[in-house]
């Protein structure tokens, strides 16, 4: 009776687990590609590129490696995602798209004589949807090198009129530089301490460094005017080390301010790309 | 004259240390232990074992004297990252004594500068200057620009 009781209790207890439990196979191909779009949404970029490289031991699918592709590309792992839009066939609806991705993808890997001959040989010798996207991606990429630029009639004919305004003056920047020029500056600061740095730009630092030598100058004239030799000297040495400091850092100022131009560039470069998606289009993979 | 000069001129150095004076008396109050490291914790390299030319003795040498009977004294005061001191040592290593003398003199004059600094140089995480000796060896190649906004993890 007892064990009749206990083993009733037991069933009443365990009966929902059953009733309620599912038999999902969690390693079937829809729910891996559920699992691998969420993650997708999710912008969990790693794990989605793992679940849709375990689909695709299912099936070849071009949508699943152009995500992959993308995905790499959204974790900045360039090289990897060329490879993905490398290997979409022609046949593909993608391959518009691919190529064009393929493109912005050695754009941002920085080798832009690389990207050049990229865009030489594979992409502008074929007919493709965004023809026109690519040669813009190729006329920028003269402007994050010191190479000659192309005649700006060449360089701006890509571009929409609302956006030749801007192109142009990133043009007529690269074309000419606000760049300072460290000889001039050096020379400024041996006729006037300071000066040099003036002429960079550090305006505070240029007259901290004027009023040092220039207080030491009187110093050390001041004493050997008075007959203390020994303070003059000393004072004539620091004058000579500061004077001298100051010429070198008038030069290093100016290579500094050089380097500093160029990298504002780029940046205003990268933030106009961006703002634009690199001419590649969106996609919705997440409605 | 010359006397009122001098004065002025120690005045004019010595007013960027002036205006932010160590305040010693705070390590005397009751504080709340913290086993974490500091951040601004200084590796110094005392040693004159790496140093094989005699100009890289002579400025170790400088360098160590004045950070055991001066600057470990007087406290952690250079708002820079490396500190001037450790700036001539490093700047004498990668270039010469004679250039390294003159780079140490430039930054000491940015180093008196009190104007406008957060416009110039980006930060450490524990808030110094981050103003490496690579700027300033005037070779090109080496500059590596870092914009005021940016901070530094060490």
């Amino acid at each position: 009776m007892n064990i009749a009781l206990l083993l009733s209790i037991i069933l009443l207890l365990i009966s929902p687990n059953y009733s309620q439990s599912e038999n999902i196979d969690f390693n079937s191909p829809t729910n891996i590609r559920l699992f691998a779009d969420h993650l997708y949404c999710e912008e969990d970029y790693l794990r989605a590129i793992f679940e849709y490289n375990r689909l695709l031991e299912f099936e070849m699918n071009d949508t699943l490696v152009f995500k992959i592709g993308l995905c790499y590309s959204y974790m900045h792992d360039y090289l990897s995602s060329t490879y993905s839009f490398e290997s979409i066939p022609r046949t593909s609806t993608f391959y518009n798209q691919s190529k064009i991705e393929w493109l912005k993808a050695i754009l941002l890997l920085r080798d832009y004589s690389g990207f050049r001959l990229s865009y030489q040989n594979q992409f502008a010798v074929e007919n493709n949807k965004y023809q026109n996207e690519g040669k813009k991606l190729f006329n920028f990429s003269y402007l994050f090198t010191d190479e000659s630029l192309p005649s700006k009639e060449d360089f701006l004919s890509p571009f929409g009129l609302y956006e030749k305004g801007e192109l142009s003056k990133f043009y007529n920047w690269k074309n000419d530089p606000p760049y300072k020029n460290s000889t001039i500056a050096g020379i400024m600061s041996a006729i006037i301490p300071g000066s040099g740095k003036v002429y960079v730009g550090d305006t505070s630092d240029g007259i901290v460094a004027f009023l040092v030598t220039g207080i030491l100058v009187f110093l050390a004239y001041d004493n050997f005017q008075a007959d203390h030799s020994t303070r003059a000297w000393i004072f004539t040495g620091l004058a000579a080390l500061f004077y001298g400091g100051n010429i070198y850092g008038s030069i290093a100022s100016a290579q500094i301010h050089n380097a500093k131009i160029t990298f504002e560039f780029n940046e205003s470069l990268n933030i106009y790309l961006q703002k634009n998606n690199y001419y590649s289009p969106t996609y919705d993979f997440c409605k | 004259m010359s006397k009122k000069i001098i004065i002025f001129f120690i005045s004019f150095v010595m007013y960027p240390l002036l205006s932010f004076p160590q305040t010693d008396w705070i390590k005397w109050e009751k504080a709340d232990f913290d086993y974490r490291k500091p951040n601004n914790y200084r590796h110094r390299d005392y040693s004159l074992d790496n140093d094989s030319s005699v100009s890289r003795y002579v400025v170790t040498a400088t360098a160590n004297i004045y950070w055991y009977f001066i600057s470990d004294l007087d406290g952690d005061n250079c708002p820079f990252r490396p500190s001037c001191s450790a700036f001539f040592v490093e700047s004498s290593k990668q270039t010469n004594i004679f250039q390294g003398t003159l780079m140490f003199f430039d930054r000491f004059t940015r180093d008196i500068n009190i104007y406008k600094r957060h416009e110039h140089y980006p930060r450490v995480s524990d808030g110094y200057y981050y103003d490496p000796v690579s700027l300033y060896t005037l070779d090109e190649n080496k500059i590596y620009y870092i914009p005021p906004s940016a901070i530094i993890e060490q």
